[in-house]
């Protein structure tokens, strides 16, 4: 943990902290302390999967003859599902995933979908990251609400950060709080080419003092700006991950916001895609690639975090817009379905799977039913891990669902 | 706080600022003008500012605003010339192109103004619309010369006009308003964001104002009104009874009362200050001039910036420079040029990316538009376009701009940026502080004031506008 000390010399350098004494700037100091206090509240990384992840082969009924039957080129054999018990096992692509379970760190959260299900990738991830349909007004989402009933009065830190290319998820969309979409870290480091620019700024931008709340906004903005560019410069220069992660872009993401959470930083919700799950056509090798791709990259995050001793405070979530037909089509691909898995990984869940396997003989227009709401995971995750009362974020109380310990 | 807002006498406040020996009218003063009602002013141009008085400067600006606002937008050729790249990005590039080069000289020869494309960006702001979704750069370029034309006409007609404007349409789903499905996103946004403000209008309202505007489409990037789709019967809206189509419908939003108190409010809180809301007693003589003058902008802009509470202590210093003022604001005070499809994404970095406003409410300004992240890039932004091998200063380098001004002494060159950059002044320690960085500084003389000029702008002072 960072000691004021350490910060300040981090900061603006061992001479700059001798030679100010004790005319250090109040704006930076407040920063400072606020930099060291013990951090320990709950962080929530969500990971998208886009596209519509098949929940079927993800997690395979291995044993069920209607699904070998309704898939003959891409059902997952008895002999190479990773076993979860003696019914249902993950692809063998997803050794990561198997290991997180093995340790307890994985809650499968089966069946999980909504009523009258859309088919359209757009309409469907809008549905989760809104808990809206279309018919209502929807400009902000679920973690974007969670943001605005969450604000404190000192909105300095970053209460979010959309890690990636792509466009920011509406989920993180609110009336009031801007949350940063990063495509690198690099957004987060001062460039100071002299090695001077920080220090010079600490000094000459704390002597005007000054009541004025707008200024003192500023000042201390400045204060925890520069506090976490030395932060992740020192991490990122020291940074030692717990593990090696795999070289594909989710785990190099989920090591960024390893990174970021090691360096300090208040921020409680990151967020991550993975996109290419829409396989229509030759599903088996995409498929293969992009659950290796997922759970290498949660196993390698999960255990990183350990090892910098965040585990037990980082919980991660899996989902997909929808899960995919049960049928294979006539091009060894699988079309848009509706209800799937989703993950929860970290030290805190109940590890296992949670709820039934929906039934593959009780279709609803060829595609497995629901039985668990979205919305329900969401409320377990507001209410039990982020301490917020779900009801007015989601538009309705849900039924928690047991895959956190209590 | 150094006045209670709240306390202010309306009447001094928006009566003709007339410049005494305890505030005179000087460069830094019209630095603050400059700031406020463009993108800042080079050193020659406030010499000359200084020159007028401040209530024939407003009145200038807005002339000069208002005759280059009915220039042919068809003449400008490199408008045309991003335009055929087809590409929203390359079109925010022409816009700064435009906001950097407008000259505050005004003249025959102008055929833009800074007053002009700030009014136009708080329009785009205000009317926002959002390029990804619309996707077509011609569609946007329209609306952009739209709200230019009418920036500081009247109020009425440009709501009419963006109502059948193609990019708007699109934005807010206006096209797939059919008789028996009448879309109520626009009908709402006309209310809530547009004209009234929340609180002024009913569910009700919405869904019969919704109604007026079925069958108004989009056909080959034109408006087209749709007969078939037209919902012919009598609507009622805002206690207004008849058989209203879209224009008439417009009209029944136009003649409430709350409409001018809310663009007032808007205009105070755009050039005057970002906090606190601006209390009612305030925005009333405002609200009045625009009713008294039929909805027209020209003369409320006019008054708020040759105003007492305009170059007051309330106001001076007490918003927080946007993005564009920011970038824009630099290169223009130090007669610089650059690469400005750099600054465009620069721009998006820290927030701001004209033509692509985060949502229909456009962008929220004051404290929005600072985190640990904005801050970071603002000063890294510019650390890049000071450094940057496309970027000149006074056609060659800042120790160029430093001579030509007459302000090669450490000393000298501090306290000539300080009166024509910040708008609280820095105090004594602190530009001892800015004279050290530029004398312990490394590199050729030039570098140095790089340095010297980033690290001002990195200071939390330097974001108040």
């Amino acid at each position: 943990m960072t000691t004021r000390r350490s910060f300040l010399t981090q900061t603006i350098g061992t001479s700059a902290v001798v030679s100010l004494g004790a005319a250090v700037p109040e704006f930076l100091l407040q920063a400072g302390v606020a930099a060291s206090q013990p951090n320990d509240e709950t962080i929530l990384v969500m990971v998208q999967l886009s596209g519509g992840n098949d929940g079927l082969n993800t997690v395979a009924p291995f044993t069920q003859n209607a699904y070998r039957k309704a898939r003959p080129t891409l059902a997952v054999q008895s002999s190479d599902a990773l076993k979860i018990d003696s019914s249902y096992g993950f692809h063998p692509a997803a050794q990561g995933l198997s290991r997180l379970l093995e340790e307890n760190r994985l809650s499968i959260i089966q069946g999980v979908g909504y009523a009258n299900p859309n088919r359209s990738h757009f309409e469907s991830m809008d549905i989760w990251h809104t808990c809206r349909r279309k018919t209502a007004v929807r400009t902000d989402g679920w973690l974007g609400r969670y943001l605005e009933a969450n604000q404190s009065g000192q909105a300095l830190d970053l209460p979010a950060i959309h890690l990636g290319h792509e466009k920011q998820p509406l989920a993180l969309s609110s009336q009031s709080i801007r949350v940063p979409s990063v495509k690198s870290l690099d957004r987060f480091r001062l460039k100071d080419q002299s090695k001077k620019l920080s220090e010079a700024v600490t000094r000459i931008g704390g002597t005007t003092s000054s009541g004025d709340d707008l200024l003192g906004f500023v000042q201390s903005s400045t204060g925890s700006a520069l506090s976490a560019s030395q932060q992740i410069e020192a991490a990122s220069g020291n940074y030692k991950p717990g593990i090696t992660y795999p070289d594909s872009g989710l785990a190099q993401k989920l090591k960024t916001v390893a990174q970021l959470i090691d360096s300090g930083l208040k921020t409680r919700i990151y967020y991550v895609t993975l996109d290419g799950f829409d396989t229509h056509s030759r599903q088996a090798p995409a498929h293969a690639a992009l659950l290796r791709e997922l759970s290498g990259a949660l196993e390698s995050f999960v255990t990183d975090l350990n090892e910098h001793g965040h585990g037990d405070r980082v919980l991660t979530m899996s989902f997909s817009e929808f899960g995919r037909r049960l049928k294979e089509n006539a091009s060894e691909g699988t079309d848009h379905g509706a209800a799937a898995p989703v993950f929860l990984a970290g030290n805190r869940v109940a590890p296992g799977l949670i709820g039934k396997h929906p039934s593959l003989t009780d279709l609803q227009d060829g595609d497995v039913k629901f039985h668990t709401n979205f919305r329900q995971v969401y409320a377990t995750i507001l209410d039990k891990w982020l301490g917020v009362e779900s009801a007015p974020i989601l538009g309705g109380k849900f039924a928690s669902v047991p895959a956190l310990q209590s | 706080m150094p006045e209670d807002i709240g306390a202010i006498d309306p009447n001094w406040a928006w009566s003709t600022f007339k410049p005494s020996t305890e505030q005179p009218w000087n460069r830094r003063l019209a630095a603050h003008l400059c700031r406020r009602a463009g993108f800042g002013a080079t050193s020659r141009e406030l010499n000359d500012l200084v020159k007028q008085s401040p209530a024939e400067i407003a009145h200038a600006f807005v002339e000069n605003a208002k005759q280059a606002s009915q220039r042919d937008p068809e003449t400008d050729s490199l408008a045309t010339a991003m335009l055929a790249t087809g590409n929203s990005q390359n079109l925010a590039a022409w816009w700064l192109h435009r906001m950097l080069n407008s000259p505050w000289s005004g003249g025959e020869a102008a055929s833009t103004s800074p007053l002009l494309e700030k009014l136009t960006l708080f329009w785009h702001g205000h009317f926002a619309t959002g390029a990804e979704k619309v996707d077509d750069a011609e569609m946007m370029f329209t609306q952009n010369q739209l709200l230019r034309h009418h920036a500081l006409g009247n109020f009425g007609a440009m709501t009419q006009e963006i109502s059948r404007d193609p990019a708007m349409l699109i934005y807010l789903d206006s096209t797939t308003n059919r008789k028996a499905h009448p879309n109520e996103n626009y009908a709402r946004e006309v209310m809530e964001l547009f004209c009234l403000g929340e609180g002024n209008y009913t569910e009700g309202d919405i869904q019969e104002l919704a109604r007026c505007f079925s069958g108004w489409e989009v056909r080959r990037k034109k408006f087209r009104f749709n007969k078939y789709q037209h919902d012919t019967g009598v609507k009622t809206i805002l206690g207004k009874s008849g058989k209203f189509g879209g224009e008439e419908g417009v009209n029944v939003v136009l003649n409430q009362k709350a409409l001018p108190r809310f663009i007032a409010r808007k205009l105070i809180r755009f050039f005057v200050f970002d906090e606190p809301a601006a209390p009612e007693q305030l925005v009333e003589p405002l609200a009045r001039l625009l009713r008294q003058s039929e909805l027209r902008i020209g003369p409320v802009v006019e008054r708020i910036l040759a105003s007492n509470l305009f170059y007051s202590q309330s106001t001076v210093g007490r918003k927080v420079r946007s993005p564009v003022e920011l970038g824009i604001g630099l290169l223009r005070c130090l007669h610089g040029s650059t690469n400005l499809e750099l600054v465009a994404r620069g721009l998006e970095e820290i927030g701001q990316a004209v033509f692509y406003p985060p949502n229909v409410k456009g962008w929220d300004g004051g404290r929005t538009w600072i985190n640990t992240s904005t801050l970071l890039g603002r000063s890294n932004l510019i650390g890049q376009l000071l450094r940057h091998e496309t970027t000149r200063f006074a056609g060659n380098n800042l120790e160029m701009l430093a001579q030509q001004n007459g302000v090669s002494a450490s000393d000298k060159l501090v306290a000539w940026l300080d009166e024509q950059l910040l708008a609280v002044p820095f105090d004594g320690t602190a530009r001892a502080g800015l004279i050290d960085v530029v004398e312990t500084a490394t590199g050729n003389k030039s570098q140095r004031i790089a340095e010297l000029i980033h690290t001002m702008s990195t200071v939390p002072q330097f974001h108040l506008a």
